[in-house]
């Protein structure tokens, strides 16, 4: 792990605006730093504002305040630089049921804008890798679930960026499938891939993670190692740790007239990660 | 990169054999069923009715009357013409044909038909029972007819529900009055009146156009409907494929992050849509000339013309921005809608909006010298009949393509920004602005607004010219939409009146500078007027002086003081200078354009498209008067001198109307002179800021300044 972190992220803002609910701050100032051959992870809750952010570092929203950059791209000024230095995986991301495997993996390496000439062998090198040879002909709509995984795990892959980000990757998929999606996320990590991880299954987290990120309501609570969380709270047990950060902000939330909130202090012990 | 993209989004299109089968085999094969099958419904009709045998009744006071002449029509010859009365001869009763005279006479000729006639008691329930096609009544004149007491009637009554019964009126009415013209000349010849066909006059009817014109005129004013057809069907599966179906399988958001830019997925989606929409169109016609060689359909002889190659060469140059604006339309919508039930929804009105004026061609009395080439779609169904018949102009012709082009290429900008658009992401319902509302919103909808004006201060000017007269009209526009409106739009968004009328003290210098200005600067319209009228647009002398006399007749001096200088320079200066102006600056994202759409609305409003270029002028003259002094009251004087110059020293006599129009070249160089003079005279206001008064809306007030930059982002509105 170098010093100079791949990902920076500083006082990230986005806010909603709905009928029914009125204004919402999705994400309301999170601050962090992630670097090569690192997992990062944003634990939280459904909505607490984990996707919301890494959709603002994928540039598919714009940040309502603060600064996101990758590789020292900005995110709202250089979005398409930022875009080729990513990929981005998540449950919400389909694949064209039309195109064969190869041809899926074809496409997502041209146009993130993969050397023309490169792009036949690293394709095969693509399919070799993720094990699709045998189906690499097959249309992606008639393949199951798993070969689908894995299909988009190589396109995400397939430009060989240097920051992934993994939004809930392991939503829906049975325990195997889970289980390959951590490997080959450990792999990436061995490669020197900046990778940021987003889920709400706490032992995803505990078993890959280096730093872990606590969302809620927005904002981050806690962020460190695992033993820094365990340390800090006193649990043993990171779900116990992820509830006592929760329940000290909603502590401190219905007090937040009294002054500035202290629930951000675990945040702010060492947010950009700068400590080896 | 969008070639790579291109490919991608027309394999995905041939993979899906639904759109391959109605965009492309399906016309394919309909067209020409539908070709032939009207064919042979036509015919089968015609023989059909032919081969009826009407069955008529004849009754009423003077049915023996009747009935004579009934079968007097029925002993008419089909096919034979009119029975006419030769020269001297003095023909007997009406049932006799007359000689006939072919060729110089009248060409209708009776229609065959055969009828039978019915005794029966009760006739007219019988037709009524469907049992009867007609009823023949001979009866005596009732007051009702309005005819002298005693003249014998026939009247024939039918049922216009059925074919048949329609039918056979039809064809019996004409045998009638073919009978009933040869009675009228045999009585006259009774009476002595020598009949002779040398004194009638003969009815004739030449066309003069050549077979080519008559044919590209019909066949110009269909290409362009028939490819706005072709193109909706075909590229609108291909279209509602595009977005909204990648929004619907989720994978527009993987598309969106990759390193492409939104512009490059537009295009490629674009070209797909031409692509397919193009293709379409080219089988089609090869495949109607193919059924058309093969003697399997034939075209109506009006619809025979030669083409040569340059010809088509440019119809298809005419045809591609044609065919640009409709895929980029149908782009756009599939951005905005969120699935492909709301495409549905909002696809029929888009088709009508681009059937209607592709069909422009087929107003009477259009050409395509006229201000129809600056419509999109209809400039286009005018150019190319025009060039079809051999009429094609250089520059109208691509005055034509220009502003169909110029719209094609705003929708893809729209498109590409609704591709920035976060709701395509998320489930999000609003934006700040929208939130917000009030002075937020105002920006967005400030055009909207003035569109709305427009069309009142149109339509009022159209339906209540006569009642207002001259001096309610100018009231009402200027005191009631200028004025009015701008108040309506300062209450109901709240606005700050004080910066968006620009209600500032301006320097001192900016009073000279717009005394010297305001002159200089109408000269210098004149010459551009003589420039544009000369080289580009030659307006008819005609429509000129109508102009000028419908303006200024009947108009004492105080009232061109007061209605056409200073009520316009202070009002339409709140209007235009004013909300429009500074609500547009907040929305554009350069002012110069603000300045080119708040210059063009203006010259809109001055509703004669001859006059969009001078007030277009002025318009933004004025604008930069307003940025540049921070001030609207420079602007405000401006205008009023310039109206005032324009119109009273003509109207006192102090200036000939030809003065106006041969201005000596030196003159320019003056108003060249002054114009600089006024512009370095003209400076900011003390504590102006630079460069927006007005500033943007809310969003600038972020910690950050990200504003600043999502220009250059994915930023959408």
């Amino acid at each position: 792990m170098t010093d100079q972190p791949t990902v920076l992220v500083k006082d990230l803002r986005k806010t909603f605006y709905d009928e029914s609910r009125g204004e919402v701050h999705a994400v309301d100032g999170v601050t962090f730093a992630c670097h090569p051959g690192e997992v990062f992870g944003l634990l939280g809750a459904n909505g607490a504002g984990k996707t919301t952010t890494l959709r603002m570092l994928s540039t598919v929203l714009r940040p309502t305040g603060g600064t996101a950059t990758l590789m020292g791209r900005d995110v709202v000024g250089e979005p398409a630089a930022v875009r080729r230095s990513l990929g981005f995986y998540s449950a919400s991301t389909a694949l064209y049921p039309r195109l064969t495997a190869r041809e899926t993996i074809e496409f997502f390496t041209r146009i993130n804008g993969y050397p023309g000439d490169l792009v036949p062998a690293r394709v095969d090198d693509l399919v070799r890798r993720f094990g699709i040879a045998e189906y690499e002909n097959g249309r992606v709509g008639k393949l199951s679930s798993g070969m689908k995984q894995k299909v988009s795990i190589a396109r995400t892959v397939a430009h060989d960026p240097p920051v992934l980000i993994f939004d809930e990757p392991t939503v829906g998929l049975d325990v195997m499938n889970a289980l390959e999606m951590v490997k080959v996320i450990r792999e990436l990590k061995a490669e020197g891939k900046t990778i940021l991880f987003s889920s709400h299954i706490m032992s995803e987290v505990e078993k890959l993670c280096d730093r872990i990120g606590i969302v809620h309501r927005g904002r981050l609570l806690a962020l460190g190692t695992l033993d820094e969380l365990r340390q800090e709270t006193g649990q043993h047990y990171l779900e116990d740790a992820f509830l006592d950060y929760v329940k000290r902000a909603e502590g401190i939330e219905g007090a937040a007239e009294l002054g500035p909130a202290g629930a951000l202090e675990g945040a702010e012990g060492d947010p950009l990660g700068t400590a080896p | 990169m969008i070639g790579t993209l291109f490919r991608h989004e027309v394999r995905m299109l041939f993979r899906d054999r639904r759109t391959v089968l109605i965009a492309v085999v399906a016309p394919l094969v309909l067209f020409p069923l539908f070709i032939l099958a009207s064919n042979w419904v036509e015919a089968r009709e015609s023989t059909r009715l032919e081969s009826q045998t009407y069955e008529i009744a004849v009754t009423g006071p003077r049915a023996a009357w009747a009935e004579e002449i009934v079968d007097a029509a029925h002993a008419l010859e089909a096919g034979a013409p009119e029975p006419s009365v030769a020269d001297g001869d003095p023909a007997g009763p009406a049932a006799r044909t007359g000689e006939v005279d072919r060729g110089s006479d009248e060409e209708e000729t009776i229609a065959p038909a055969a009828f039978l006639r019915l005794s029966a008691p009760a006739p007219d329930s019988l037709l009524a029972a469907g049992a009867l096609h007609v009823v023949v009544v001979g009866r005596e004149a009732v007051p009702d007819d309005s005819l002298a007491p005693g003249t014998a009637v026939l009247e024939l009554r039918y049922r216009a529900d059925s074919d048949f019964s329609r039918n056979a009126r039809e064809r019996l009415q004409e045998r009638i009055l073919a009978v009933r013209s040869a009675m009228r000349d045999s009585v006259f010849l009774g009476a002595g009146f020598p009949v002779r066909l040398g004194e009638v006059a003969v009815f004739e009817a030449e066309n003069l156009a050549g077979e080519g014109r008559e044919g590209g005129s019909l066949l110009g004013g269909l290409l362009v409907p028939f490819l706005i057809l072709l193109m909706l069907s075909g590229g609108s599966i291909v279209a509602a494929d595009s977005i909204s179906g990648e929004k619907e399988r989720g994978t527009l958001e993987t598309l969106l992050t990759t390193a492409t830019s939104r512009r490059d997925i537009v295009f490629a989606k674009l070209g797909a849509i031409m692509a397919v929409g193009l293709a379409a169109g080219v089988i089609n016609v090869v495949n109607v000339g193919v059924y058309i060689g093969l003697g399997v359909l034939d075209l109506p002889d009006n619809l025979r013309i030669a083409v040569g190659i340059d010809t088509l060469l440019v119809l298809l140059l005419m045809v591609l921005p044609l065919v640009a604006m409709v895929a980029a339309a149908l782009l756009l919508l599939s951005g905005l809608a969120n699935s492909y039930k709301e495409y549905q929804i909002y696809f029929l009105p888009l088709f009508l909006v681009f059937l209607l004026p592709s069909f422009a061609a087929f107003l009477p009395g259009i050409e395509l010298r006229s201000a129809i080439v600056l419509v999109p779609v209809a400039g286009i169904s005018v150019a190319t009949r025009a060039l079809l018949m051999g009429e094609g102009h250089l520059l109208w012709g691509a005055a034509a393509l220009a502003s169909t082009g110029a719209a094609a290429w705003l929708l893809l900008r729209r498109t590409e920004a609704a591709l920035s658009n976060e709701r395509l992401i998320t489930s999000v319902e609003m934006d700040e602005a929208e939130f917000r509302g009030g002075a937020a919103l105002f920006p967005r909808h400030v055009l909207r607004w003035f569109v709305g004006f427009w069309v009142l201060l149109f339509v009022t000017s159209l339906w209540f010219a006569e009642e207002l007269g001259l001096h309610g009209q100018i009231l009402f526009n200027v005191v009631g939409i200028f004025l009015g409106g701008s108040v309506l739009l300062i209450r109901r968004y709240g606005l700050d009146v004080r910066e968006t009328l620009q209600l500032h003290r301006p320097h001192w210098r900016a009073w000279p500078a717009a005394v010297v200005g305001a002159p200089s600067l109408l000269v210098l319209a004149i010459g551009l007027g003589e420039l544009v009228n000369t080289y580009l647009f030659p307006v008819p002398e005609s429509m000129l002086e109508a102009f000028g006399r419908s303006l200024t007749e009947g108009l004492a001096t105080w009232e061109f003081v007061l209605l056409l200088s200073l009520l316009p320079g202070i009002l339409e200066e709140v209007a235009f200078r004013g909300v429009l102006l500074s609500g547009l600056r907040k929305q554009m994202r350069r002012t110069w354009m603000a300045v080119a759409v708040s210059a063009l609305v203006f010259g809109v409003f001055h509703v004669s498209l001859f006059r969009i270029i001078p007030t277009g002028f002025l318009g933004v003259v004025l604008a930069l008067v307003v940025l540049r002094t921070g001030s609207i009251f420079p602007a405000m004087l401006w205008h009023f001198l310039n109206n005032f110059l324009a119109t009273v020293p003509v109207e006192q006599g102090w200036i000939s109307l030809e003065a106006t129009q041969g201005v000596p070249v030196a003159w320019y160089g003056v108003a060249l002179v002054g114009a600089a003079v006024s512009w370095l005279l003209m400076c900011p206001r003390p504590g102006q800021l630079e460069p927006a008064p007005g500033g943007r809306p809310a969003r600038t007030a972020t910690p950050t300044g990200a504003p600043e930059r999502d220009r250059a982002g994915l930023a959408g509105r």
